[in-house]
């Protein structure tokens, strides 16, 4: 459930060498020190714009979360301060006594363990629960824990000691600037590569559609909690920043309003857009200051009000943020050039694609075993037999039919097979091995792939990105080699390219690669969805109405890539049609359902000339 | 043990106020208002305006309060959330955030630091079980059970009111009988700011005294019940609140933690224990009793 | 004579997908039309146009000679029409009566005074509604919930009703039920216009058939005069299939 108005090219992510982020770094840490002594940078300007740089690391903590992954956290601030006072606790004078980077890292470590223990429960759950859980986290924390003598040191405050190099304190406000700095460039770097792994495809498939995420292999409880726990991790880093900044921290800085100012700052500045967010960020904080010296002490307060109705303002025309207006804007421009390219006329035919090496192993049907078997499967709702005892077996290497008017239950049999619900009664077999018990995505990884009735993909998202995150479980590489951006995750990520790249070609969807499906025809999303169902080489494709709002001529190409399918990939289709031409040149088989019984099998032309199935369709004659 | 009962239904009966407010939103207009709290807090200060600077009595300035607060309900529900309506919940439930930063930010401009202290004529109270009670805290829990289970009836007994229950069940069946689902959209938010305002000027005697962001810190608790609850039914959301409350009281009697605000770090306790419950519960029914039935909302072919 | 409902080359569609490509339709005052097509031929989207539920993006919908292609279904419905919607949706929590009353709720406005008698009438022509006026609607099978979305509509008193794939869900003695309803409401004036996927279903009732393939109206023609041959082929179900409407027809014929 997300917003209709789409970008009209998502952005092709040129890899950066890897000397940008080393530029980045010498750049920041060597100009706030040199503007400082040249008088250019006052001492309380430096310790504003440290508090900005705390506040933008927060905001990009906040943005993978609601911007990525979709999720809201009313209690971000919570966590900066959980950094903040962990710093103190490992790296003050009077408690551990360790080094600066450590208190920094074990910031983060403590912040993403409380969003941990905090996201478990809520997160399995759909719905806005994380945003009550963290709303109780923001009280939590500033009106009980952060008062507690212990930790926050009682109304004196807990004192956070700046870091030592060698001997020397980074005293100054500027000289930490730069460190301050160093800590943002990093973390955004790894934001970065975070994103563009596949957890970070993963992330953005979740927010567009659970369920689409679901089919596509991801574990979606266990995503969402990851992007908790990392967005958790990046706020207790920004409290590092923030408590060695200031000095000393109280709980009151911590205040529920800074919470909710986080969101505005991370919706306004465009969720999703890092930029933007950091700008916003300090826009956010600098702005108090700006005011007062432009409208003197008067104004001190209003820039909350500003930030309050900005807020409002903003998601009620655009749920993007500014960058979302932007990009419209920017959209609207190129589209009166022209729009969108014209598919080629002819397709080159589809590549045989090996299996991905991380994969999980394809397990090879036996001879004579049905690649699919369902079994006397019932289901029911409330007062209404959707599926009625229904069996059906489909054979390796065969294009199996499924028809039937409008309520027959087709669709809900698809759904019971592929897990997305558990039937009352009945069996599924995949491969000789009965799956009744296994989650969807499980079924998914065994070589189960299928499209949705309703188009099946991450409409925000490209046409090749869909390609890449529909190749999610292939790619079996962790969290630690994403962030980084070395190791097994370049290496998967290659791979996973070139197969994208092979199936586009196939497709002949060149041109469309970066275009966000949602903005290509009916008919080429669904060629698109049998793209991703493909990519993954499953063992069974299953299709629910592919030819649906296609043109006669898209569905002579639909009819050769389902014969494609079949003779050169040699994989097996069932698939649900209402297009009977289409079905008769291309399935083996062919069953009808009514009123959730199959009432015939076998030969297609044969089946489609029966009264009973005549009957089904065209209604009863009721004399 | 009678003391920790009355104790706990004080504080429940404003929870419960707050709390019927969030159902009510939510099932009449699919929004979690999470700027219910400071709504509340926001018509306290017009009490405070009309009772101290214009000299006017206790009730009169409630009974502006109540309506600044229905005016800012419905105020809201038109100039921002109807222009959500093709939007998802996310969004809308970030901009009745914003909503609630522009109150807390003008109340902190407001009221400052110091706080302000509204004069009530609930100065008189009587004894139960131990404890003084206040004819405002016994409105409060009246008031909300009343509500919570008596509402339905109420809103059954008018034609709109019968609209109001109808747009919960099925908002487009709603406009194809011919009832503006706009107008019933605009009373329903109204309505919850009248029951935010109440909620806070019932609890403000308590407290006696009125910080920024004072309401907010009882409307965490009730949107907890309300959430906890399941946001599907009225008496629900109000058996849920009172039993939080008298929850809160007993742990303040027999388990004190010596630690400041602990009733929060309470709240977060239930509020986590409640949902992973509910998030294990279907895995260990259908351990114990089989496999889920399918949810009736989606069957198309 | 006044059409009693009229579009003229209406586009309607959903975010950048058009669905209805120029729709024209003409229902004369007392009749019944049908709107016949296969999946994604656009019958719903015709129905929430005509409701107001979808925009219109370029044309007219005239409803008794009045343009009301700029009004909220909320007007529509005090102006006149009344809805059998697709799935029934009677409200669920409510019982019968209460569902009625809210049926009724633009002519509660307009003349309280002949409410009494316009539910009386409903009850009359469907005592099942009358015995279980308190019971909720919800436990209601799947027929007397057919019955009571048909009383809702009727009981405002409307002068064109919208009815919705009213077959789809029930079973053949369900739907034998229900051809004898939508007979009595025929016989009573009311204009019609039935959307339906089971083509002999409607066509049992219909005075005039408008077949609608891919979002344009391809052919329109009184029910005496179509054969097995035009429905197969502007219906786009293919030849194998066309034999089966020749029976339809023919029975209807035969009636």
């Amino acid at each position: 459930m997300t917003t209709t108005t789409l970008p009209l090219r998502v952005p092709r992510r040129v890899s950066l060498p890897v000397p940008g982020i080393v530029v980045w770094l010498a750049l920041v840490a060597v100009l706030p020190p040199v503007l400082s002594r040249a008088g250019l940078l006052s001492d309380v300007n430096a310790l504003r714009l440290c508090a900005a740089t705390a506040f933008a690391v927060a905001g990009l903590s906040l943005n993978l979360l609601m911007g990525y992954a979709g999720q809201i956290s009313l209690g971000q601030y919570a966590f900066v301060g959980v950094g903040a006072f962990t710093t103190g606790l490992v790296t003050g004078v009077n408690d551990l006594r360790l080094p600066w980077l450590v208190g920094l890292l074990a910031a983060a470590a403590m912040g993403g363990l409380v969003a941990f223990v905090v996201g478990l429960p809520a997160l399995r759950l759909r719905g806005l629960y994380l945003a009550v859980v963290t709303i109780g986290v923001a009280y939590a924390g500033y009106q009980s824990l952060f008062r507690v003598e212990s930790i926050g040191g009682g109304s004196a405050g807990k004192p956070v000691p700046r870091p030592y190099v060698g001997d020397s304190a980074i005293a100054t406000n500027a000289d930490f600037l730069a460190l301050a700095l160093v800590v943002l460039v990093v973390v955004w770097q790894l934001d970065v590569n975070l994103c563009r792994s596949r957890f970070g495809r993963a992330f953005q498939a979740v927010k567009a559609d659970e369920g689409v995420a679901s089919s596509f292999g991801i574990d979606v409880a266990r995503t969402k909690l990851l992007a908790f726990t990392l967005s958790g991790a990046m706020a207790g880093a920004a409290g590092a920043i923030l408590g060695t900044a200031y000095g000393t921290v109280t709980g009151t800085v911590f205040r529920y309003e800074q919470s909710l100012l986080l969101v505005v700052v991370v919706v306004i500045g465009g969720l999703g857009s890092r930029a933007g967010v950091v700008g916003a960020a300090f826009f956010a904080i600098l702005l108090p200051s700006v005011m007062i010296a432009l409208f003197g002490e008067g104004i001190r307060g209003y820039d909350l009000v500003l930030n309050g109705a900005l807020l409002m303002y903003t998601i009620s025309r655009n749920p993007h943020g500014l960058a979302g207006a932007v990009r419209e804007a920017r959209d609207k421009r190129l589209e009166r050039k022209g729009g969108l390219p014209p598919l080629p006329p002819t397709r080159p035919s589809l590549p045989a694609l090996r299996p991905l090496s991380g994969a999980p192993p394809v397990r090879k049907p036996r001879a004579g075993v049905p690649v699919l078997e369902a079994r006397d499967v019932s289901v029911r709702f409330g007062g209404l037999q959707a599926v009625d005892q229904a069996s059906l077996r489909v054979d390796r290497g065969t294009i199996v039919g499924l028809m039937g008017p409008n309520g027959a239950g087709k669709t809900t049999l698809f759904n019971a097979v592929t897990g997305a619900l558990a039937p009352d009664s009945g069996q599924v077999l995949f491969l000789g091995e009965d799956i009744s018990a296994l989650p969807p995505h499980v079924r998914a990884a065994r070589g189960m792939g299928r499209t949705f009735q309703l188009i099946g993909l991450a409409k925000q998202q490209s046409v090749y990105e869909n390609l890449l995150t529909a190749q999610h479980l292939g790619a079996a590489y962790g969290v630690g080699s994403a962030l980084l951006g070395v190791g097994p995750s370049r290496w998967f990520e290659r791979e996973l390219r070139e197969r994208a790249d092979q199936v586009l070609e196939g497709l002949g969807f060149q041109r469309f690669r970066d275009t966000p499906v949602g903005r290509l025809s009916h008919g080429q999303q669904r060629i698109v969805e049998i793209g991703c169902c493909l990519v993954t080489s499953p063992e069974l494709v299953m299709l629910d109405e592919p030819s649906a709002g296609m043109s006669p001529a898209a569905a002579e190409d639909l009819a050769q890539t389902l014969l494609d399918v079949r003779d050169r990939l040699g994989r097996t289709v069932l698939l649900i049609e209402h297009n009977v031409p289409l079905v008769l040149n291309t399935a083996d088989e062919l069953y009808v359902m009514d009123t959730g019984r199959v009432i015939a099998d076998g030969e297609p032309v044969e089946v489609v000339t029966r009264p009973e199935v005549v009957r089904a369709y065209l209604g009863e004659v009721v004399a | 043990m009678g003391q920790v009962l009355v104790l706990g239904l004080i504080a429940g009966g404003i929870y419960a106020l707050f709390a019927i407010g969030i159902v009510l939103v939510h099932r009449g207009t699919g929004v979690l208002n999470f700027a219910q709290g400071e709504i509340g807090t926001a018509a306290l200060l017009v009490a405070y305006v009309v009772v101290h600077d214009l000299g006017a009595p206790w009730l009169v300035g409630a009974l502006v309060a109540v309506v600044a607060a229905v005016l800012l309900g419905a105020g809201f529900e038109f100039a921002v959330v109807r222009r959500m309506i093709s939007s998802d919940p996310v969004s809308t439930a970030v901009a009745t955030v914003g909503l609630t930063l522009t109150l807390v930010s003008i109340e902190i401009i407001y009221v400052g630091d110091s706080g302000k202290v509204l004069d009530n004529p609930f100065d008189s109270g009587f004894t139960v079980a131990g404890v003084v009670v206040f004819p405002h805290q016994v409105l409060a829990v009246l008031v909300a059970l009343a509500l919570g289970f008596g509402l339905q009836r109420l809103l059954r007994r008018t034609d709109f009111g019968l609209g109001i229950l109808a747009a919960a069940q099925d908002p487009d069946a709603v406009r194809l009988v011919g009832v503006p689902l706009s107008r019933v959209s605009l009373a329903v938010w109204g309505l919850g700011g009248a029951l935010s305002g109440t909620a806070a000027l019932l609890a403000e005697p308590t407290v006696g005294l009125i910080t920024p962001g004072f309401a907010s810190e009882f409307f965490v608790f009730g949107l907890a019940a309300a959430v906890i609850g399941g946001l599907g039914s009225l008496p629900g959301a109000v058996a849920g609140a009172l039993a939080l409350g008298v929850l809160e009281a007993a742990e303040q009697a027999y388990l004190p933690l010596d630690v400041p605000g602990e009733r929060y770090l309470l709240l977060l306790a239930v509020v986590l224990v409640a949902l992973l419950g509910r998030a294990l519960g279907p895995e260990l029914r259908s351990r114990f009793l089989g496999p889920a039935r399918p949810a009736a909302a989606e069957v198309t072919a | 004579m006044t059409p009693m409902l009229e579009l003229q080359q209406v586009t309607a569609g959903f975010g950048p997908v058009t669905v209805l490509h120029g729709i024209d339709l003409v229902v004369p005052e007392g009749s019944i039309a049908g709107v016949f097509g296969l999946n994604g031929a656009g019958k719903s989207v015709t129905m929430k146009t005509i409701a107001g539920l979808v925009p219109a993006r370029t044309g007219r919908i005239l409803f008794e000679g009045e343009d009301i292609t700029r009004l909220t279904p909320e007007k529509r419905v005090a102006l006149g029409m009344g809805h059998v919607p697709q799935g029934r949706q009677v409200f669920p929590q409510l019982t019968v009566e209460e569902n009625l009353r809210l049926g009724a709720y633009t002519l509660r406005r307009r003349a309280r005074s002949r409410y009494a008698a316009a539910l009386d009438s409903v009850y009359d022509r469907f005592p099942v509604l009358r015995e279980r006026r308190s019971q909720l609607a919800g436990t209601m099978s799947g027929g007397q919930q057919a019955s009571l979305s048909v009383a809702r509509a009727l009981v405002n008193e409307p002068r064109l009703v919208l009815v919705d794939e009213p077959s789809a869900g029930l079973s053949p003695k369900m739907q034998h039920d229900l051809r004898q309803v939508l007979q009595v409401v025929k016989d009573s004036g009311v204009t019609m216009v039935l959307v339906e996927q089971n083509v002999a279903f409607g066509l049992s009732l219909v005075d005039t058939a408008n077949l609608l393939q891919t979002g344009v109206v391809v052919h329109t023609a009184p029910v005496e005069e179509l054969d097995d041959e035009t429905l197969a082929t502007h219906l786009g179900i293919g030849r194998v299939l066309a034999g089966a409407t020749g029976s339809a027809l023919h029975a209807r014929k035969g009636v």
